[in-house]
Parts: structure tokens; C-alpha cells; sequence
């Protein structure tokens, strides 16, 4: 009975795929405005062969790796502080509480007029953002952690190291895959939102171009790609996180 | 701490310290705002009219998905694995297709930000009406009340927080969306302002727009939450943004964009 | 009525089962939770069912509110079969108080009132009499979250006696709270019931309580439900503390628990 959810699943995605194809091909919707799904997959193909294209793509990666190595240290040592610390979490938290409701796009041409329109500046623009997540998610790991659990590690007489190693690390690995997961959508997000703003680099220049030009075979075939690309990305880490989950009741 | 940081505003670029290319002094963001207040004014309604509308297809559209998809635990088994893998794709990269299609004025920017902030007020409210608890319901029945009293009486006071949370959260992510749009293609708007004059490198022109976005978007979140405390007294506090709540769940990740 | 061994000659008994079966799908098949019950609760008295868990004396309790239909047998209250809930003339006290957070006290005692279309003025009057009642003056205009376990339970009972009914049904009330509260309560609860001259029948699995509470105990075995035991517990009233230490109470206990031992 309950094997054919998958199924369902599988039938809506197909019927999604199918209207994609169909409907521009009957008329339905103008294909000047939405072209098939074939051509789009064939658009793509090309694409992917072209230089320019392999460049952005390969520039876009080390935005989105770069900003990810930078933010995920940062956030993670503020974010354990913040959650540690009583009179430094006192301090922010409140701050913290409203900046979130910011948009950080905002912070944008801050960073262009610093750094002018440059890889740096996508890279810095891209940490910031992620850095916030990461942070809130680190707190929220490190608060996660059963008082319980360390109590009882602590009364057997566990040093500071083995506590880390023992009883934080194995309680919050699963919510710090979440975490990564999770931040990883915002950086990716941040680094697009960079790129096709201004830029004159990267797959999401290259998009914002497309769309501007009403190229839209070439525009849909940068959106499929980049979806494909965060998909498989956000489900290699959550096969991850669910092999690790398995102990937990929340 | 506010007092703080405006004061390093003032005195950081004020003192040379900070060069005024990049952070302008707060005394002349606020005079250019004074003195171009009808442009600021004008962009101002027409991105808040973006926003409101944005919301009503987000929140209500939201909102009422959330409670199906939350109510029926089957829609949920089937469908929430779906979305939460779509929530990977930076959504930001549709809004070419919208521009391409709508044009540049406010409708793209209204579908766009509805879109955005459509998913986690989704979401978030479907969370949310699994809290409820089934036996409110055995206990109404058990008094004999009517399915109609039942619906008034009970599903719906019982829903008011979910509600609440889902509101604040739509306009939140409305917002961001509308900014965000505006910032990106657009003919109007304070977000617009933003990257007119930033291209001629008019900084206190920027940051006073900056400083309106970032007014407005404090401003909601502080109504909202104003409003839900007092209309929802009864409701047992679970107060802090970071902290109890073992977990990430989206509300409060989403609004980090 | 008809003449029957179980009933003795003709009456509207408070409560009456004949054959009471249920049947119902599980996951895994058919399962049997209650295996022809014959039982007769007579008004005015305190009776309490005792078994263990699973036993099925909550979905016994369901049919008994008009909450859940039986799959074969005959259940009637006051003469009457109950196919849907009718608070004319039963009240229902769940285990979760389940008071509903967005009313105060009052207004969670006053709902089934306004569910039945009462005057609103009548309505907050006899909410804050039974509030009275429970013992629980002073704290009308309170939210649930502000309310001990004790007194949501408290708040709860004065819900259940709230449009008067003649039978009141019980579903261990008393099981979230910590053991001396329980104490408190049934104490409490039986001041309550010697004032109202209702029904009671109380589902519980402490025996203590069973005890210490009833008139008489039905005792049920473990699933498929069937009664396997009725004991008539004689001790004077009003019960007092004390008398738990008495060794008639220790025996009827023992003899309870016996029972559901071997019923296993």
C-alpha cells in the first residue's frame, strides 16, 4: 500500500515535465515565450559545449566554493560563541533578531562600491549572507545539545576535548548536515543574486543577459542546468544527513 | 546599541576614517532623503503596493494551501518531499522568465515576490496546523456541537497562531522579494532608487534608500509581532529567535535571504 | 426491557450493556477490543472500570459518550441507545483536559452551554458556579497556560458537569498528574459527586484508585476486553485517607489484581 506514493510523486513530476513539452508545442502557451522542454534540453546540450558557457560555470563553482569556505568557519565560530556565551549572546541576540528580518540584498551596493564589480566582491557579498545562516544555525546545534547528555558525561569525569568529541559532535551531526544544507541554498542564492545584479562574469550574468535579450531557449536551459546542479547538491546531503539520523526522535 | 551604531555612522565617514564613497555620513543620507522626500514618497507607495499585493497571493494563497496540504496527512506524504527539494533552487533565477514575460513594472515584481514568499507561508503553515490538537475536537463533538460549530469554534481559534506566524512571515518574504525584484530590473520603486544611483555612484542617494528598505522592513516585522502578541495573549510564550527550538525550520531560515 | 438474568426486573438503569462487542480494522487485520460486555450501572452510583492497558475500557467509555458506534450488542443510557453524543444526558471528562487555550476558565466551562445556544449572561453565571464547585474561585479569568495540571483537570470536570447531565463518564482524568495530586483530586472528586448526587463511571488503571473511588468495580481483562470480575466495594462513606490503610481495602486490591493477573 504504501509503495505507490513514490508513484504519485513520480506521475506529478512527469505530468509537469509533459505539460512543459506539450503545451508550447499545441499553442497552448506562445513557445516564443516558453519553448519545449525538448529544445530547451538541446539548447542546454549546445550550450555546455560553448567556452563562455564552461567559463561561467567554472567561475560561478569557485564563487559558490569560496564564499561557502569562508562563511561556513566564520558563522560556525560566532555562532558557538553567541550560543555559548552568556553576556555575548545577551549582547546580540536582540540585534541578531532584527537584522534578520533585513533584506541582505540590500547590503549589495555597499559591497560594489567597496569593492567595486569584481569576483571579490561576489565572493564577500555571497559570505555575508551565508554567514548569518550559518551562525543562527550553529546556535541552534550547539543549543540542541541535551543538558541531560552532558551532565552525564560530565560525571564521569569527561575533559572539555572528549566532551567536544563525544557527546557534541555525534549529538549534533545530523543538525549540522541540516545546517550546511541549508546554508548552501542561501550561498547559492546569495552568489546568483550577485552575479545578476552586477556582474560581468558567471552563469547568472549570463542568465540576466538571456532573459534581457528574450533568449528565452538559452534562459531556461541556465535555469534547468543551475536547478539540476542545487538539487543534486541538496540531496547528496540530506542521503547523508538521513544515514545519520537515525537515532533521532525530533 | 542602536544609538551606537548611528553614531559610528555619523562619525566614521564624517572623520575620514571611512571613506564617503562607502558609507556617506548619516547626516547627509538624512538631508538628501529630506530634500528628494517626493521621489522617495512615490517610490515608497509603489513598492509597498507591490508588497501588499505580492502578499495577498502569498499569504492567502499560502496560508490556504498550507491548511489543505497540513490537514490531509496524505497530500502531505506525498507532496512535501517535493517541495522541499525545490526549496534547493535559488528562486531568484526565475525572475528573468518573469521580466521576459510581465515586462518591467510591477507586475513582474508582484508574481516574483508572491512566488517567493508563497512556498515557506505554505509550508510553515502546514507545520503549523499539525500542532493542533485532534482532541479539541473529540471534546467539541463529545458536547455535541455541529461540524459548523466545530469549524468556527474550535478549528479556527485553534489556527489563529499558525495564521499569525504565516502572515508575518508572507510580508516578511514579500519584502525581501519586492527589493530584491526591484533591485534587479526595474522602473520604479525604492529598489529601483537604489541601482539609479548607485550606477552614478551617488552614495548618499543610495543609503537613503537603503535606510528606507531597511526602516520598512524592521518596521513590519516589529507591527507584526506587536499585533500577534496582543491579539493572541492567551498563546504560552515561546519567545526567542535562536535558542529552544531544536531544529531549523523554515520560518526562521527563510527570512535569512 | 426484558427480564434478564444480568438486570433484575424492569428498569431505566443509568447505564446498561448487553453483548457489547467491538470489532474494528487495524493495520495488520481485524482487531477484537471488546468481547461481549454485560454490564449495568444504576443511578446515582460510582462505578469504575479497571483494566490494563490496551484492555479497551476507553473505546468501552467512547460508546458509552455516543462517540463511537459498537459493532454488535446494545448499549443504553437512561433507557435510550446513544448513536450520536447527547450531553442531555451524558458528560465527558478525557484524559487530556484538553481545555481549549484561547478561552479562559470560564469561558472553556461556559462552551458546551453556547454550543447548546444558551444565553450568554446564564451561561458565564453557571460557569462560574461550577468553577466554584471544583474549588477553583479566584482563578475564573485564567488561561489554560497559566493553570496547574491540577486545576486544568479541575477546570475540565466543572466542563463535563457544566449543562448538568445525569451520567458522567471519566476517562482516567487523573493519569497525567503526579501521585499526590491524584490523592487530592479523587478526594476532591468525591466531595463534588456527594453534592451533585450524579453517575459516575471512572476508567482508571490504578487499583488504589479504583478502591478508593468506587461503589463498585468492573474489572476487564486484557484485549479482546471481556468483564471478568464485579466487586462491590463496601467501605463507608465519605472515604477518608485513612482508610487505605485498613487491611478490607488491601484485600479487595489484592483481590482485584489477582483477577487481572490470571486474565492475561
Amino acid at each position: 500500500m504504501r509503495l505507490w506514493i513514490p508513484a504519485i510523486r513520480a506521475l506529478a513530476v512527469l505530468v509537469f515535465f509533459a505539460c512543459w513539452e506539450l503545451f508550447p508545442r499545441l499553442g497552448l502557451v506562445n513557445p516564443a515565450l516558453l519553448p519545449t522542454f525538448s529544445e530547451v534540453v538541446s539548447t542546454l546540450w549546445g550550450l555546455l559545449s560553448r567556452p563562455k558557457v564552461q567559463d561561467s560555470i567554472f567561475i560561478t563553482a569557485a564563487e559558490v566554493l569560496l564564499a561557502f569556505a569562508v562563511a561556513i568557519p566564520v558563522g560556525t565560530i560566532l555562532g558557538v560563541i553567541i550560543a555559548e556565551n552568556q553576556y555575548i549572546g545577551a549582547i546580540f541576540r536582540p540585534i541578531l533578531f532584527y537584522v534578520f528580518s533585513i533584506p541582505k540584498s540590500i547590503f549589495l551596493p555597499m559591497f560594489i562600491l567597496v569593492f567595486g564589480i569584481s569576483f571579490t566582491q561576489k565572493v564577500a557579498y555571497a559570505a555575508f549572507t551565508t554567514t548569518f545562516v550559518v551562525l543562527m544555525s550553529a546556535a541552534a546545534c550547539v543549543e540542541s545539545v541535551k543538558e541531560e547528555f552532558l551532565l552525564v558525561a560530565r560525571s564521569y569525569g569527561a575533559t572539555r576535548m572528549q566532551l567536544l568529541m563525544r557527546v557534541y559532535l555525534p549529538s549534533m551531526l545530523p543538525m549540522l548536515l541540516e545546517a550546511i544544507r541549508i546554508a548552501m541554498i542561501f550561498n547559492f542564492t546569495g552568489v546568483m543574486i550577485a552575479e545578476m545584479y552586477a556582474s560581468r562574469t558567471g552563469i547568472g550574468h549570463l542568465i540576466a543577459g538571456w532573459g534581457e535579450n528574450f533568449q528565452m531557449p538559452q534562459l531556461f536551459a541556465g535555469i534547468l542546468l543551475l536547478s539540476i546542479i542545487a538539487i543534486i547538491f541538496n540531496e547528496s546531503i540530506r542521503i547523508l544527513e538521513e544515514r545519520f539520523s537515525t537515532w533521532r526522535t525530533t | 546599541m542602536l544609538a551606537a551604531l548611528l553614531c559610528a555612522w555619523q562619525l566614521l565617514p564624517a572623520t575620514g576614517l571611512v571613506p564617503e564613497l562607502f558609507l556617506p555620513a548619516l547626516s547627509k543620507t538624512l538631508a538628501v532623503l529630506f530634500s528628494d522626500w517626493k521621489i522617495y514618497g512615490v517610490a515608497l507607495l509603489v513598492t509597498l503596493g507591490e508588497v501588499v499585493l505580492a502578499m495577498v497571493i502569498a499569504c492567502g494563497g499560502g496560508i490556504a494551501c498550507g491548511a489543505v496540504v497540513g490537514g490531509f496527512s496524505l497530500l502531505r506524504t506525498i507532496f512535501l518531499p517535493i517541495f522541499s527539494s525545490l526549496y534547493a533552487i535559488p528562486i531568484v533565477i526565475l525572475y528573468p522568465v518573469l521580466t521576459a514575460w510581465l515586462g518591467v513594472g510591477p507586475q513582474s515584481k508582484v508574481v516574483f515576490a508572491g512566488v517567493y514568499a508563497f512556498f515557506p507561508v505554505m509550508l510553515s503553515t502546514a507545520a503549523g496546523i499539525r500542532t493542533i490538537d485532534p482532541q479539541y475536537l473529540l471534546v467539541a463533538r463529545s458536547m455535541g456541537a455541529s461540524l459548523t460549530q466545530q469549524v468556527m469554534r474550535v478549528i479556527i481559534p485553534a489556527a489563529l497562531p499558525t495564521v499569525f506566524t504565516g502572515l508575518r512571515l508572507g510580508g516578511a518574504l514579500a519584502i525581501i522579494g519586492v527589493v530584491v525584484a526591484e533591485m534587479l530590473t526595474a522602473a520604479a520603486g525604492i529598489g529601483y532608487l537604489v541601482t539609479l544611483n548607485r550606477t552614478i555612484l551617488d552614495s548618499p542617494r543610495v543609503f537613503a534608500a537603503l535606510l528606507m528598505i531597511l526602516v520598512l522592513s524592521v518596521a513590519y516585522d516589529m507591527l507584526a509581532r506587536r499585533l500577534e502578541a496582543r491579539l493572541l495573549k492567551w498563546v504560552p510564550q515561546r519567545q526567542s529567535p535562536m535558542g529552544p527550538r531544536t531544529g531549523l525550520n523554515t520560518a526562521t531560515t527563510a527570512t535569512a535571504a | 426491557m426484558e427480564n434478564d438474568v444480568t438486570s433484575g426486573p424492569s428498569r431505566d438503569y443509568a447505564l446498561q450493556t448487553k453483548g457489547l462487542t467491538h470489532i474494528y480494522r487495524g493495520v495488520q487485520g481485524e482487531v477484537q477490543a471488546l468481547s461481549d460486555i454485560n454490564l449495568v450501572v444504576e443511578a446515582g452510583k460510582f462505578v469504575v472500570i479497571v483494566g490494563p492497558s490496551g484492555c479497551g475500557k476507553t473505546s468501552l467509555l467512547m460508546m458509552m459518550a455516543g462517540l463511537r458506534q459498537q459493532t454488535s450488542g446494545e448499549l443504553l443510557c437512561l433507557g435510550r441507545p446513544m448513536d450520536k453524543p447527547d450531553p442531555s444526558r451524558v458528560g465527558v471528562v478525557f484524559q487530556e483536559a484538553s481545555l481549549y487555550p484561547w478561552l479562559t476558565a470560564t469561558e472553556n466551562v461556559a462552551f458546551p452551554l453556547s454550543i447548546r445556544g444558551d444565553d450568554k449572561a446564564a451561561s458565564r453565571q453557571r460557569a462560574r458556579e461550577m468553577l466554584a464547585l471544583v474549588g477553583l474561585n479566584g482563578f475564573e479569568e485564567r488561561f489554560p497556560h497559566e493553570l496547574s495540571g491540577g486545576m486544568k483537570q479541575r477546570v475540565s470536570i466543572a466542563r463535563g458537569l457544566a449543562q448538568d447531565p445525569p451520567v458522567l463518564l471519566m476517562d482516567e482524568p487523573f493519569a497525567a498528574l503526579d501521585e499526590q495530586t491524584r490523592m487530592t483530586m479523587g478526594h476532591e472528586l468525591l466531595r463534588i459527586w456527594s453534592t451533585t448526587s450524579k453517575t459516575v463511571v471512572f476508567i482508571t488503571h490504578s487499583l488504589t484508585e479504583a478502591v478508593y473511588l468506587a461503589d463498585e468495580v468492573y474489572v476487564m481483562s486484557a484485549r479482546p476486553g471481556r468483564l471478568i470480575d464485579h466487586v462491590e466495594v463496601n467501605l463507608p462513606r465519605p472515604r477518608t485517607y485513612e482508610m487505605m490503610a485498613t487491611e478490607q481495602f488491601g484485600m479487595l486490591r489484592e483481590r482485584i489484581w489477582q483477577q487481572i493477573r490470571m486474565g492475561h
